[in-house]
């Protein structure tokens, strides 16, 4: 059995993604005596070498690297083509992608190409008999579902950033595979137009170690200054709340919660947050969380590792000065 | 000639009236009996609103079709997507619970015998009970057409459209030939809400329900299953700190736990 974990040389900002996966990925490996693989899909062999050396530098020890020029950029027809094409010649019983934006666009087809099981965003990967098992959180992340892949099918499972530690680094000489796809005769319907990059030097949201959010209690769009000055005090993203990003506050793509972005940094920081249900869901997973905020009763503050009942706006700077002092 | 959209509805718990304590251990079926309240999957709705978009901007005699999976109470549902400006809906009264795979096999069948000159498809990116993110895309590979996800924006004609989705890089822009498959993310623009004249057309509208045999489906067998539902496990209880008067306090402790955490 073999357990493949994908990355796209596309997206070498997601590469982390999938060297977190190694983490459950090993265990899986060890419980069942499976051979792991990580598997590039790149546009050029020197592009798909440079993310297999990435990957060797975290234990990945035999890396394929499929290879074609029409990966060069994102159709989702011919990405899962490329992927299901490598799936059908090998059949790894478990291939773990990135739920990244790319990940999670193109692994459905793939799953349905090759009449795989999908587990999307899993966090709790086991073995159950030969088949693969896993805890994903459902309704809008109150409730947690135990899914259970049929025997001796393929299944994939799409991971999430930041749901698993990345392991150490632990550098080893990878073999690398080479292996050209033919996708001349793919259809694809879409074609890539452009992008309009973020800013390099913002850290996205849901890849954050910390982020720091604020909400209405904030008063006003101009005090969000100190959101931003104590996620630049930590390291850490800006965030912000359905309300105020509704109230034009702030841009949708800081947004957390149901139609936002959901994040699961080590630290959450919730600065005059009240904590409705569509926010809770959005940053629950967080590993530890800070909130300062006027009601001690309010909903997010009852989940806070830290609670600090008082005004923001006067804490705040202090907070920040203290951080730099 | 007639240009059709199709948009995949689906009804979901309203988790805003779920508590943390749910009896909830079965995820109920869009329309059946649910402990807890049940309401349009919010990612549908931007789905809708950019389905009526492109259809004022078509024009003629295009026509807004909703789809939907379940008992056959999901019709209030529906009913209001009528009332928004849709021309018509079917249920397919399958009730049974469908994984990813079965789910795309019904809905691509649905689409194809239903509304045979369907050139789009538009379904939400997620949906809030299983957020699996896939129906939209399997159904577009049981099609064979093209899809997107994460998009944010549609515009075009009845032969292609320039789509913006949320790339890991940024905000993307790609052309997509129709037919295709989007599935849409919270768009920039405001959902419209139901006149009357909408509500008394959606009371008129015939509501069809169409068994798996009616569109001529048979279901594979599912390829994975939800075995267990369990509520996530409460969070014990935090250290509470009150900083009116003591504000300097208060932060020194912030700090303090900061740093024992090692994020300072």
């Amino acid at each position: 059995m073999t357990i493949w974990i994908v990355a796209e040389a596309l997206s070498p900002k997601s590469v982390f993604t999938t060297i977190e996966a190694l983490t459950p990925a090993q265990t899986l490996a060890s419980q069942s005596g499976s051979a792991l693989c990580g598997v590039v899909l790149a546009d050029s062999e020197a592009a798909g070498r440079t993310v297999a050396d990435a990957l060797a530098v975290h234990g990945f020890a035999q890396v394929i690297v499929g290879v074609s020029p029409r990966l060069a950029t994102y159709q989702p027809q011919v990405y899962a083509a490329a992927l299901a094409k490598l799936i059908e010649s090998r059949q790894p019983k478990v291939v773990l992608v990135a739920a990244t934006s790319t990940g999670s666009d193109y692994a459905p087809r793939v799953a349905y190409k090759t009449s795989a099981g999908l587990i999307t965003q899993a966090q709790n990967l086991a073995w159950d008999n030969g088949a693969l098992t896993a805890t994903k959180a459902g309704v809008a992340e109150s409730l947690i579902m135990s899914m259970h892949s049929a025997a001796g099918k393929t299944v994939i499972v799409t991971v999430r950033p930041k749901t698993f530690e990345a392991p150490a680094a632990n550098a080893v000489a990878a073999s690398v595979e080479i292996v050209n796809l033919s996708l001349d005769s793919v259809a694809s319907g879409t074609e890539f137009v452009s992008v309009t990059a973020e800013a390099a030097t913002r850290i996205k949201l849901e890849e954050a170690d910390v982020v720091v959010s604020g909400g209405r209690g904030l008063q006003a769009p101009e005090n969000f200054a100190l959101v931003e000055q104590l996620a630049e005090a930590l390291g850490g993203a800006v965030g912000a709340t359905r309300a105020v990003v509704d109230a034009g506050w702030r841009p949708h793509s800081e947004q957390v919660g149901q139609t936002g972005k959901t994040v699961s940094p080590k630290l959450y920081v919730a600065l005059g947050i009240s904590g409705a249900i569509q926010h809770l869901v959005g940053m629950r997973t967080s590993r530890t969380l800070v909130a300062i905020n006027r009601d001690a009763d309010a909903p997010l503050m009852k989940q806070a590792d830290v609670a600090v009942v008082g005004d923001a706006l006067t804490l705040v700077p202090k907070l920040i000065a203290k951080l730099k002092g | 000639m007639a240009a059709n959209i199709v948009v995949l509805m689906k009804q979901v718990p309203d988790n805003t009236k779920l508590r943390v304590d749910s009896a909830l251990t079965a995820m109920p079926a869009p329309g059946g009996p649910s402990p807890v309240d049940m309401m349009m999957n919010p990612f549908d709705e931007y789905a809708l609103e950019t389905a009526l978009r492109l259809k004022d901007s078509w024009g003629g005699d295009t026509t807004v079709t909703a789809l939907s999976l379940g008992h056959d109470s999901v019709k209030a549902l529906l009913k209001k997507a009528i009332a928004a400006g849709a021309d018509a809906a079917f249920i397919v009264g399958e009730t049974a619970p469908l994984d990813g795979f079965q789910r795309a096999t019904v809905l691509a069948k649905a689409v194809q015998t239903l509304v045979p000159d369907a050139v789009l498809v538009l379904g939400g990116h997620s949906s809030l009970d299983e957020a699996g993110h896939q129906t939209a895309a399997m159904t577009a590979e049981a099609l064979g057409w093209p899809s997107l996800s994460g998009v944010k924006l549609a515009e075009g004609d009845t032969s292609s459209l320039t789509v913006s989705r949320v790339g890991d890089g940024g905000l993307e822009q790609h052309r997509m030939t129709l037919p295709g498959v989007l599935a849409t993310i919270k768009c920039d623009y405001e959902l419209r809400t139901s006149n009357i004249k909408g509500v008394m057309k959606a009371n008129k509208t015939d509501i069809p329900v169409k068994s798996l045999a009616d569109i001529g489906v048979t279901l594979p067998s599912a390829t994975t299953t939800l075995i267990q539902l369990s509520p996530r496990p409460a969070k014990a209880a935090g250290q509470v700190i009150t900083a009116d008067g003591n504000e300097d306090a208060a932060i020194d402790a912030v700090v303090a736990y900061l740093k024992a955490q090692k994020f300072a």
